[in-house]
């Protein structure tokens, strides 16, 4: 007795769950494959595969219900229960779509989430937890989010404070080979942006604070040289990009200390980022020639607008999502009309085969090889030229979405068909009496 | 034939700058500018045969008019900038300067070839070597001006804060400044090299009447200017003073190489090159000759 199955997504995300309950259903690495394994084994599955990042944990299972799903979070947490959301067939398809093209992220168009669904897959793949199935939803889901990333520019513009500073220094600089980059003040803010510019190749990094150790344990902390505070006019000279994130209360550089400082670098271009609150920087440095200042406020400006920007591309992405979504329905539904195909020229080469040789038994000694050789391809060319139209009429039907006609040629033939095309969708087209949704493939 | 060579090119031009001004809106439309490069060598190789047929069919003296200078300059222009791409692959650049090969090339089109009258010069490879090189710096000195106009644009972007369009589509500014002081400074070489040839051919054939031409002084002025701001950029200037600099110098080449055209005998450079009688004045332009067209 076969089994239908279908496909589940049971998951929580940064939208559903606070992270004290992410956290405590994440997985990773061998725990995970474990757990995957465990998932593939239970009663009524048949592939698994498991998204398991710091902003959502989703079970993807292609099962009878559910249930196996869903224990995979209870078992862990069981307050994860009022936070779960879940999606199945279609529904599901489209969730995996848009996370894979990063329309589901918390900075929608980022680019990491490819690269985590693609690991998940891999690690099920690995765990054997993913079969035929998963490989083509995970591979269908891959080149939605290629075609969304070069279709849209969904992930053009910066979305973080260092991501913008890195864009203002490439437009300023190009790369920074052979330029120092200087970090004044030892803020969170300006470390993460030193290490984000370490990306254009920076020559070296230098750090300053008033006070040593903090200043020593920042230059560690980002790979760079700390200076004494004493000779901040001296790296001014000698840095290209200067980050301030300080604590003073004032600006710690002047519109004077920066004309002093431009005549003694012979007016080479020098880029300032002020990333502190109240500014460190006088807003009247931009003013100098060669001197490109930005605040916070300055960067927040540009985060915001490309998020505006990002939303836009969003809708353009999600035409293709559900371009892809309806491709990949008619890819299983085209699959599912193969098996009755698969089962028909089985059938009729056997009947071939069969009748060939009781007529070859019946001849005896009379028919010499040759004979018997062309009895033999004769009976295969009656096959051949009776099931031309038929195959042909099938694939034509399949590729159109239609499931009567394998089903039809199932029952007239008198073939076990073990796979049906899902039904769920075209359940207003054709009335009631089908059974409903149903599984590429079944136990 | 040479005209309607020349016409066909025109359009190609028209196309591949459309390539390339697509390709600045759209930068995710990289097949713009890819197809945009093609069109602009297929441009390159139809304009030079235009050129090759136009010199059998009215031999040299076409390249001494005003049309002449501007169907060179724009081949030359082309050919630098596919050249340059090739070094530094800015696809952004073209949808600047394939629009200046179009404006230079522009007049021409609607001219009539050649001058109807005999060479008595154009034989001489010095010659032919001083008209290409003196274009080919000015052509290098009009792709510095569109990266300069680059640089304005990208400056006035990042300085004044404005994170739009232009600031994600334009390259960054070192790069522009780099690039356009190395036009300026390949041009100066060049334009060197035409100038000694050219004064070498001056004074053997005008002998004394040579340096009272309103287009040698032109010339060197001209010279003197670029050879300025070689020295400027290696004292330290560089950036918006430099960008600005490269922007006046060749709107001086333009207006005077036309202006200077535009007064009939204003200038020996016509083409007639009989040798002067030593001690006598030099010869008068021909009547109905045009205002020659090399700088």
């Amino acid at each position: 007795m076969s089994q239908q199955l279908e496909l589940f997504l049971v998951g929580l995300s940064h939208k559903s769950a606070p992270i004290d309950v992410r956290e405590r259903v994440a997985l990773s690495g061998e725990d995970l494959k474990a757990a995957l394994t465990e998932l593939k084994a239970m009663d009524g599955v048949g592939e698994a595969f498991v998204v398991s990042t710091c902003n959502r944990v989703e079970v993807f299972v292609q099962a009878a219900g559910e249930g196996p799903a869903r224990h995979f979070f209870t078992s862990r947490a069981a307050q994860a229960t009022e936070h779960l959301y879940v999606k199945q067939g279609a529904e599901a398809v489209r969730h995996l779509f848009r996370v894979a093209s990063s329309l589901d992220s918390m900075v929608v168009g980022e680019q990491q989430i490819l690269g985590q669904v693609k690991e998940a897959y891999g690690l099920a793949s690995a765990a054997s937890a993913a079969g035929g199935f998963m490989s083509r939803l995970c591979n269908r889901a891959f080149v939605t989010a290629k075609r969304v990333r070069t279709e849209t520019e969904i992930g053009r513009g910066a979305t973080s404070m260092s991501q913008v500073a890195v864009d203002l220094v490439a437009k300023i600089f190009g790369d920074l080979e052979k330029r120092t980059v200087l970090l004044v003040g030892a803020g969170k803010m300006g470390a993460l942006s030193a290490k984000a510019l370490k990306v254009l190749g920076a020559d070296s990094v230098l750090v300053t604070n008033r006070s040593p150790e903090r200043g020593q344990a920042l230059a560690d902390q980002v790979g760079g040289t700390f200076r004494p505070w004493e000779q901040l006019e001296d790296l001014l000279v000698e840095a290209a990009v200067v980050i301030v994130s300080t604590g003073a209360p004032t600006y710690v550089l002047t519109q004077e200390l920066i004309r002093r400082v431009m005549k003694r670098r012979r007016h080479r271009d020098l880029c300032l980022i002020d990333l502190a609150v109240p500014r460190n920087v006088d807003p009247a440095c931009a003013e100098l020639d060669e001197v490109y200042a930005y605040d916070v406020d300055d960067m927040q400006k540009v985060v915001s607008a490309n998020h505006e920007a990002r939303r836009g591309e969003a809708v353009r992405a999600e035409a293709i999502v559900e371009a892809e979504v309806r491709a990949f329905a008619q890819e299983r539904e085209t699959r599912a009309a193969l098996p009755v195909l698969v089962e028909l020229r089985r059938w009729a080469e056997q009947v071939a085969r069969d009748e060939a040789r009781k007529t070859l038994s019946r001849a005896g000694a009379s028919l010499d090889e040759r004979g018997r050789e062309s009895v033999e391809a004769m009976a295969q060319a009656i096959v051949k030229k009776l099931l031309h139209a038929p195959t042909y009429r099938l694939k034509e039907a399949a590729t159109q979405g239609d499931v009567d006609l394998p089903g039809a040629a199932a029952a007239l033939f008198g073939l076990e068909q073990e796979d049906q095309p899902p039904r769920a969708r075209r359940a207003g087209r054709h009335a009631a009496a089908r059974p409903a949704a149903s599984p590429e493939k079944t136990k | 034939m040479s005209l309607e060579l020349l016409r066909i090119a025109a359009a190609l031009y028209l196309v591949a700058t459309a390539g390339f001004v697509l390709y600045f809106a759209r930068p995710r439309h990289r097949l713009a500018a890819r197809f945009g490069t093609w069109l602009l060598g297929f441009a390159f190789v139809v304009h030079g045969l235009s050129i090759g047929i136009a010199c059998k069919e009215f031999g040299g003296l076409e390249w001494f008019t005003l049309r002449g200078g501007f169907v060179l300059l724009a081949w030359l222009l082309a050919g630098a900038y596919l050249l340059m791409q090739r070094i530094y692959p800015l696809p952004s650049v073209g949808a600047f300067v394939t629009p200046m090969v179009l404006l230079v090339l522009a007049p021409t089109l609607f001219g009539e070839g050649g001058s109807g009258l005999t060479p008595v010069a154009t034989s001489r490879p010095a010659l032919t070597f001083h008209i290409v090189s003196a274009l080919l710096g000015v052509a290098l000195f009009g792709i510095a001006f569109g990266v300069a106009i680059m640089y304005l644009l990208q400056e006035r972007e990042v300085k004044g804060k404005h994170f739009g369009a232009l600031f994600s589509r334009l390259p960054p500014l070192q790069s522009l400044d780099t690039l356009s002081s190395r036009l300026v400074r390949l041009g100066f070489v060049v334009f060197t090299g035409a100038l000694l040839v050219g004064s070498g051919m001056a004074h053997r054939v005008w002998q004394g009447a040579w340096w009272s031409d309103p287009q040698q002084l032109r010339s060197v002025l001209i010279w003197l200017l670029y050879g300025a701001m070689v020295q400027l950029r290696h004292s330290g200037w560089h950036g918006r003073r430099y960008a600005k600099l490269t922007l006046v110098g060749f709107v001086l080449v333009i207006v005077s190489m036309v202006t200077l055209r535009a007064v009939p005998g204003a200038t020996l450079h016509t083409g007639t090159y009989a040798p002067a009688v030593r001690g006598a004045p030099p010869a008068p332009p021909p009547q109905g000759t045009p205002a020659g067209g090399t700088p």
